[in-house]
C-alpha cells in the first residue's frame, strides 16, 4: 500500500500530455479510498486472548452471563456469535445453556446442618466437606478426584469441554475452578488447559486458521466474512484462505488440488517414456516411435512391434505385421493414443503455466537491478524525483504473471474431460473456450509487453524518454489490471457461473493484490517469567471499547492461585479490588 | 495410577448383593488389574438361563478412565463381536463416567442383552439377521446360549468331582470355582 501513498505528490513536471496518466493514478487513489483497508486480520501469540474478548464480550453483555460461560457457549458454537444469538432468540436461554452444558443455578453449598465430612462417590472415602467441590450443575466430589478427571480429559485432549464427572450429567466444568483446583499441584496442566481454551478460538473457528507456513510462524489469520479470500500473513506468506495452500486464483480448489498433485505426480513423465519410447528386444536401448504404424525398428537394424515389443520381420501392412500376431493391435492402437492425446494436453498446459512461473521467478530478481537503476536515476540531476512507477510496475507484473500462470491450471480443468464432461456440449465448449483464450492471449501479449519495457536502461535515459516510459508502463500497467479483472469476471460469472455443479468459486480478484493481513491493535505486556504468555491490561467484561484500550493499569494476578499462570476470567470488579 | 483402594471396595460392595444381581466380580489375578465378571442372561430373552463370563481389564486412569470389557462367553448379538467378544456400547466409551462401576456397568451390559441396538452395530452379520430375519436370530442367539454360556454351568460337577479327587474339601472347591467363574485351572491355582 505504501507504493501508493506517494502518489500525489509526483506532479512537478509538466504535464499537458500527463493528464491521460494522472487519472489513471487517481483511479487507483480512488480504489485505494475505497476500500476499507484489510479486514483480515493476524492474530499472534500475544494477543490471540484480545482477538477473542469481542465475540465473548458480546455474549457476555447478550446474555448476562460470567466469561466462562460465554466461553462454554461459544466454543459449543463454534465462535459463531450469530449462530448462538439465533438460537436464543429462537429456542430460549434454558435451552441454549442446557445443550451446551452450561449450569447458571447456584446450589447452596455451605449448610451448617451437614456433616464437615462427606462420602465421595468416585474414590468411595469419607473426605471433608472443605476438600471437596460443588460444581454448578450441583455435584459434588472430593478435590483429588475432579483432579484425576481433570487431567485425563486434558490429556484426552478434550480440555474445551470437560463434562461433570457425574453420570448422564451433561453439565460442562467451570473453567475457574478446572484452573483453581489444577493449579496447586500441576502448574504444567493447567497451562496446557489454558493453552487448549485459548486455542480453541483458532480450532473451532471457521473465520481464523492458523498459517500454513513451515515452520510454523506462530500466528493464526482471521477474515471478517468471506472465507473465499486470498491473504498474506505478516510472516509474509500468501495462501488460499479455504484450502491453505498456496494462493492460487483464478483456479477453484479442487482444481488447484487436482493440477499441484498432476504435477507431483511422476506418473505423467513415466507415462510420456513410456508413450514415447520402447526398449529394442535386440539392444535394449530405447526406441522411439515417430507417427504411423506400429512396426518400429532400431538403429542397430532389428524391427519389432510397438504394441508387444516382440521382434519381428519387416513385412508388414497398416494393420498387421507379416508372421506375428499379438492380439492386441487394433484395441491399444486406440488406447495409446489416447493416453497420447491427455498427455500432449496436459504438457501444452503445464509448458505455459511453468513458463510464466520461471519468469516470475526470474522478474523477482529484477527487483533488486531495478533498486539500483532507481538509485542511480535519483542522483542525477534531474527534475524527476519520483520513481514509485517503477515499482509499481514491477508488482503488477508479478500479480500479473501469477494470474497467468494459474490460470492455465485453470484452462486445463475448464475445458478438460476430468471435471465438467458432462456440463457442456462440444459446441458450448468450444466457445467458452475461444472467449477465454481470446482474453489471456491479450493479458499475455500486455505481460510481456510490460516486462520488456521493464528491463530497460531508464537510468540512461534523458528526461524526455523517461517521461515516455513512465507514461508506457502507467498505461500499460492499468490495461493490464483491466484485464486480470476482467478475466476473473469471465471466469467467475461465463465460465463457472453456469455450471450447475456448485463446488468451484474462486477469490476475488484484488487489485493491489493479496491483502496483508494487518494486525490486531493489542495492548500487551509479555510476562515471560508467568510461564503464560501475557498479561491483559484492559479489564474485562467492563464492556468499554476506548478506542485501543490502552491504559496503563495493570490486571493484577491473583496470588491466592499459587501457581505461575494468569486468571483470564476473574471479573473486572476483582481486580480493582486487588 | 489404578484406584486400588476403590476397586477394593467394589469388590466388597458387588460379593454383597450378587445373590439378588447375579452378578459378580472376582479378581482373575493379585494385581487387581485383570478381573472377571460374570452375568446371568435376561429373563425371557435368547439369553435366559446362559451364565456370560466377561473378561475385565482396568486401565491406568481407572476409574476415570473406562474400564476394558469382552465376552469370554461366545454370544450371538447385534452388538457383540461373534469372533472376538468386543462390546459395543457407550458407556464404555465416551460416555463413561467415573461415578460408574464395575457392577453398574455390567448392569449396562445386561441391560444390552436385553435391549439390543442393531442401528449401531458390533457384529453387522448378526444386526443384518436381527433386522431382516428375527426367528432365525433368536434360534440362533438360543442355540449358542444353549452351547456355549451353559457348558460350563453343566461341566461343573465333572470339576468338582476331579478337584475333590485330588485330595481338596469338596466345600472350598465349589466356593473357589464359583469364584473364577469355573475356570479349572485357576481354581486349582487358588487352592494350591
Ligand atoms: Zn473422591
Ligand atoms: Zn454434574
Ligand atoms: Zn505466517
Ligand atoms: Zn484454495
Ligand atoms: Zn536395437
Ligand atoms: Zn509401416
Ligand atoms: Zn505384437
Amino acid at each position: 500500500m505504501e507504493d501508493y501513498a506517494s502518489s500525489d505528490e509526483d506532479y512537478h513536471y509538466d504535464s499537458d500530455q500527463d493528464d491521460s496518466v494522472e487519472a489513471y493514478e487517481n483511479d487507483e487513489d480512488y480504489a485505494l479510498l475505497s476500500s476499507k483497508g484489510p479486514t483480515t486480520k493476524v492474530i499472534t501469540k500475544e494477543s490471540l486472548l484480545v482477538a477473542q474478548k469481542e465475540d465473548l464480550r458480546r455474549v457476555m453483555e447478550m446474555l448476562s452471563v460470567r466469561e466462562q460461560h460465554a466461553r462454554t457457549l461459544l466454543i459449543y458454537h463454534r465462535w459463531d456469535v450469530e449462530k448462538l444469538f439465533a438460537v436464543y432468540v429462537d429456542k430460549g436461554k434454558a435451552f441454549l445453556f442446557g445443550e451446551a452444558g452450561v449450569s447458571v443455578d447456584q446450589h447452596p453449598d455451605s449448610d451448617s446442618s451437614v456433616p464437615s465430612t462427606v462420602m465421595c462417590y468416585i474414590c468411595m472415602e469419607d473426605v471433608a466437606r472443605v476438600e471437596t467441590t460443588r460444581m454448578d450443575c450441583g455435584h459434588c466430589f472430593c478435590n483429588s478426584c475432579w483432579i484425576e478427571h481433570f487431567i485425563v480429559k486434558i490429556n484426552e485432549g478434550q480440555s474445551k469441554r470437560i463434562r461433570c464427572m457425574q453420570h448422564k450429567c451433561n453439565s460442562i466444568c467451570d473453567e475457574a475452578v478446572v484452573r483453581t483446583l489444577l493449579s496447586r499441584k500441576h502448574p504444567g496442566m493447567a497451562e496446557k488447559y489454558e493453552r487448549f481454551l485459548l486455542e480453541s478460538y483458532i480450532e473451532d473457528n471457521k473465520r481464523v486458521k492458523w498459517c500454513p507456513s513451515t515452520p510454523h510462524c506462530g500466528n493464526a489469520i482471521r477474515v471478517e466474512d468471506d472465507e473465499l479470500c486470498e491473504v498474506e500473513c505478516s510472516c509474509g506468506l500468501q495462501f488460499c484462505f479455504r484450502c491453505l495452500s498456496e494462493a492460487h486464483s483464478p483456479c477453484s480448489c479442487l482444481m488447484w488440488e487436482l493440477w499441484a498433485k498432476k504435477c507431483r505426480d511422476e506418473s505423467e513423465t513415466v507415462n510420456w517414456i513410456t508413450v514415447h519410447t520402447k526398449p529394442c528386444p535386440k539392444c535394449h536401448k530405447p526406441v522411439e516411435k515417430n507417427g504411423g504404424c506400429n512396426l518400429v525398428s532400431c538403429i542397430c537394424g532389428q524391427a519389432f512391434c510397438w504394441l508387444c515389443g516382440g521382434a519381428t520381420g519387416r513385412e508388414h501392412t497398416w494393420s498387421s505385421i507379416a508372421g506375428h500376431s499379438c492380439g492386441r493391435y487394433k484395441e491399444q492402437e486406440k488406447s495409446a493414443e489416447r493416453a497420447k492425446r491427455d498427455l500432449y494436453r496436459y504438457m501444452h498446459y503445464h509448458n505455459r503455466y511453468k513458463a510464466h512461473t520461471d519468469s516470475f521467478k526470474i522478474e523477482s530478481k529484477l527487483k533488486e537491478t531495478i533498486q539500483g537503476k532507481i538509485a542511480i536515476s535519483e542522483e542525477k540531476d534531474s527534475t524527476l524525483r519520483d520513481y514509485s512507477w517503477v515499482n509499481n510496475g514491477l508488482s503488477r507484473l508479478f500479480r500479473s504473471r501469477r494470474v497467468l500462470s494459474y490460470s492455465y491450471a485453470f484452462a486445463f480443468y475448464m475445458f478438460g474431460d476430468e471435471l465438467f464432461k458432462e456440463e457442456m456440449t462440444d459446441a458450448q465448449r468450444e466457445i467458452k473456450q475461444n472467449l477465454f483464450e481470446d482474453q489471456q492471449q491479450q493479458l499475455e501479449a500486455n505481460v510481456e509487453k510490460l516486462s520488456k519495457i521493464l528491463e530497460e536502461p531508464f537510468e540512461t535515459f534523458s528526461d524526455d524518454k523517461v517521461v515516455e516510459i513512465r507514461m508506457q508502463i502507467l498505461t500499460l500497467s492499468t490495461i493490464i489490471d483491466k484485464l486480470c479483472q476482467k478475466m476473473y469476471e469471465c471466469i467467475e460469472n461465463d465460465l463457472l457461473g453456469s455450471l450447475h455443479l456448485g463446488i468451484h468459486s474462486i477469490a476475488p480478484y484484488k487489485s493491489k493484490g493479496i491483502e496483508r493481513a494487518s494486525e490486531l491493535s493489542v495492548c500487551w505486556n509479555n510476562k515471560v517469567n508467568t510461564g503464560v504468555t501475557a498479561e491483559l491490561d484492559r479489564p474485562s467484561g467492563s464492556g468499554s471499547s476506548d478506542d485501543n484500550g490502552c491504559s496503563s493499569r495493570k490486571r493484577a494476578r491473583k496470588d491466592g492461585l499459587g501457581g505461575g499462570f494468569f486468571d483470564l476470567n476473574l471479573p473486572a470488579e476483582f481486580i480493582d479490588r486487588n | 495410577m489404578i484406584d486400588f483402594a476403590r476397586v477394593q471396595k467394589e469388590l466388597v460392595e458387588c460379593s454383597k448383593d450378587s445373590e439378588g444381581s447375579g452378578i459378580k466380580v472376582s479378581p482373575k489375578s493379585d494385581d487387581l488389574v485383570q478381573l472377571f465378571g460374570t452375568i446371568p442372561g435376561p429373563v425371557g430373552t435368547p439369553y435366559e438361563g446362559g451364565i456370560f463370563q466377561i473378561d475385565i481389564t482396568l486401565p491406568e486412569g481407572y476409574p476415570f478412565e473406562p474400564p476394558k470389557m469382552q465376552f469370554k462367553t461366545k454370544v450371538w448379538h447385534p452388538n457383540i463381536s461373534s469372533q472376538s467378544g468386543a462390546i459395543c456400547l457407550d458407556i464404555l466409551k465416551d460416555q463413561w463416567s467415573p461415578a460408574l462401576t464395575l457392577k453398574t456397568a455390567l448392569l449396562s451390559v445386561q441391560a444390552l442383552l436385553s435391549a439390543p441396538q442393531p442401528d449401531d452395530p458390533q457384529d453387522a452379520v448378526v444386526a443384518q439377521q436381527y433386522l431382516k430375519d428375527y426367528q432365525t436370530f433368536v434360534s440362533t442367539a438360543r442355540y449358542w446360549t444353549e452351547s456355549f454360556a451353559k457348558a460350563s454351568t453343566r461341566g461343573i460337577e465333572d470339576k468338582v468331582q476331579k478337584l475333590v479327587e485330588m485330595g481338596f474339601p469338596e466345600a472350598q472347591v465349589r466356593n473357589i470355582l464359583e469364584a473364577v467363574g469355573g475356570d479349572e485351572n485357576l481354581a486349582l491355582e487358588r487352592l494350591l
